[in-house]
């Protein structure tokens, strides 16, 4: 009888992200709290239901940036609210990204939007931001014992700046204990094997996509 | 026109651009279908100059476009360094690196509690766009009776995203459209001030609309917020007596029958578009403008690869009903090497037109998907 209540309650969450209804999604996650039903489980099964949802209408071009960035306001509302009451040992398993825009590149629409979805499959995601040196990517992802970095450029002037980061990963000698993916728009698959990345996601859905593959869906085990 | 006597820009060429373009537009044989390698910053390393010194000198930007038009031959100069000329005139922070191209650093205003403080530009005082007028002037007094002389004008809702930011515009789209037209509004009056100034220099407008994407917004999101002002700006440019293209970056099947009503002449297509399906589409109604992948094939592509990329665009729209120019999917990267673009201009001369019977066939027998 509880799991039903508390299953309606999640279902709302997960529609109000999908409708992007910020306050709705503030609404229903006080009351989850207030009735003690488990935080976690209302952001996986309604927060991040409503994103993954929210995901694969854009992947249909139902959805476009703007409704992905409501969605993303209204998941991250919840989260504010929810994530003080999850427990650690729910937390340790996920896997971490770094994610950044590299130097030169101040477009930070697409990796909001893969940081978002990141996010919302389960991954411990860092923003580094944007405009961000190579040097700096990696001390981050080494402090943060990252097991992802993530780049994004939509400028092809910037490309050369990924391959940086990769060789500078090789010099500290962390490239073997981190996946690096890389994409945005001028980039290409043969791009991404030239510069020794571990894949290229040609969009923000296929990212979750390409990292579950590298790590074999491990992630939610 | 010059005379048959003055060099070629191309010594591979029969004819100069402006005859090439005239006779194709009347159906008539030319020596090669027009190619336009939509070449930026590159001019830059064809004089052997910085980039960051063509942005805000008309002598050297003008220097550079004729030194790289008449290295490669091809069939359209785009005075053109970086999108944000005009936001930068309104406001915004644009970072020069010495060696790379400009990009946004701040934008304009960080909210619209902001919009107040913004005005149009004046193109003959503001930023580096006097600078740009000034190259346009260059350019046209130098090559302009061979070549058609483009300058770069940006869409009026891609300015606005460089005024408030991508991510506050995306957000506005939604809970606030009237302050999104409010700032398109303001982008398109700077953006006409820009495109007089151009015309007075002896150039034409050539539209470019990176955030009209349908990778970025809803096709009904497009024709509220993108074409009414691209119109206008269509509209303008024809009234001027010139023909315009437009070019909107990444996915754009959804919307080609809308950037077709803005009434422009030519689009300018990303490599998320298929060639072969936009001419099937709206063929019958426009120029189509073409796909050569600026970074996987142009700038790390071989030889081969860019002859063959060549071929493929021409099989897939040789036959446009309203005619077809190779060119790449967007700005090409600015490292993008000197001899590719060379290669990508030779498949063209080596094609030829009329299409030969023979590609004609081959072309038949390997239907494209």
């Amino acid at each position: 009888m509880s799991d039903n209540k508390e299953q309606i309650f999640f279902t709302a969450l997960s529609d109000a992200v999908l409708d992007m209804d910020e306050t709705t999604v503030e609404e229903v996650a006080h009351k989850v709290i207030k009735e003690k039903f488990d935080a976690y489980r209302a952001i996986e099964n309604g927060l991040v239901d409503g994103m993954n949802r929210a995901g694969q209408l854009f992947e249909d071009e139902e959805y476009f940036i703007p409704e992905i960035l409501l969605c993303s306001d209204a998941m991250y509302a919840g989260l504010n609210i929810l994530n003080p009451y999850i427990n650690r040992q729910q937390q340790s398993a996920r896997k971490k990204v770094v994610i950044g825009v590299v130097e030169g590149d101040t477009h930070d629409i697409g990796k909001n939007l893969v940081k978002t979805l990141l996010d919302a499959a389960g991954f411990d995601v860092i923003d580094l931001g944007r405009d961000l040196p190579p040097c700096q990517i990696v001390d981050a992802a080494i402090a943060e014992q990252a097991d992802v970095i993530a780049l994004s450029t939509l400028m092809t002037t910037t490309m050369d700046a990924m391959a940086s980061v990769i060789k500078i990963l090789q010099e500290s000698g962390y490239r073997d204990s981190v996946k690096v993916i890389v994409g945005g728009g001028p980039l290409s698959q043969s791009f991404a094997d030239r510069i020794g990345a571990d894949g290229y996601a040609p969009s923000a859905p296929s990212a979750v996509k390409l990292l579950h593959k590298l790590f074999q869906d491990t992630i939610h085990a | 026109m010059p005379d048959s006597t003055t060099l070629r820009p191309s010594q591979k060429d029969v004819l100069f651009p402006v005859q090439r373009l005239q006779a194709y537009g009347k159906g008539l044989p030319v020596d090669r279908l027009p190619c336009v390698p939509i070449v930026g910053n590159t001019a830059a390393r064809v004089l052997g100059v910085s980039v960051s010194s063509l942005r805000n000198n008309g002598k050297i930007l003008a220097d550079a476009h004729i030194a790289a038009y008449r290295r490669f031959g091809y069939d359209n100069i785009r005075v053109f360094t970086d999108l944000y000329t005009i936001a930068e005139g309104m406001g915004a922070q644009i970072r020069v690196p010495e060696d790379e191209t400009a990009f946004l650093g701040e934008s304009a205003i960080q909210s619209i509690s902001g919009i107040a403080s913004l005005r149009p530009v004046n193109p003959y005082r503001d930023g580096v766009l006097p600078e740009h007028i000034e190259a346009i002037k260059r350019v046209v007094q130098e090559v302009g009776s061979e070549v058609p002389v483009t300058a770069a004008l940006t869409g009026p809702f891609t300015n606005a995203s460089f005024l408030i930011g991508a991510v506050n515009l995306s957000r506005l789209v939604l809970k606030d459209p009237a302050s999104v037209h409010h700032l398109c509004q303001l982008s398109l009056d700077s953006a006409l001030a820009f495109a007089e100034a151009i015309f007075e220099a002896g150039g034409t407008p050539s539209l470019t609309d990176a955030m009209s994407s349908s990778s970025v917004i809803s096709p009904k999101q497009f024709e509220e917020f993108s074409y009414p002002y691209l119109k206008v700006l269509a509209d303008y440019i024809h009234a001027k007596g010139k023909t315009v293209t437009l070019h909107i970056c990444g996915k754009t099947s959804p919307i080609w029958d809308k950037m077709a009503d803005t009434g422009a002449d030519c689009l300018s297509i990303d490599n998320d578009a298929n060639l072969l399906d936009a001419k099937n589409k709206i063929g019958h109604r426009i120029r189509l403008m073409g796909n050569v992948h600026p970074s996987a094939i142009m700038l790390q592509g071989t030889h081969q690869e860019i002859r063959r990329e060549v071929y493929k665009c021409v099989a897939a729209a040789y036959d446009n009903p309203k005619g077809f120019v190779v060119a790449s999917g967007c700005s090409l990267p600015t490292e993008t090497p000197l001899e590719n673009i060379d290669a990508m201009l030779d498949a063209v001369r080596e094609i030829g037109y009329p299409v030969s019977a023979e590609l004609k066939e081959e072309i038949a027998n390997n239907p494209l998907q």
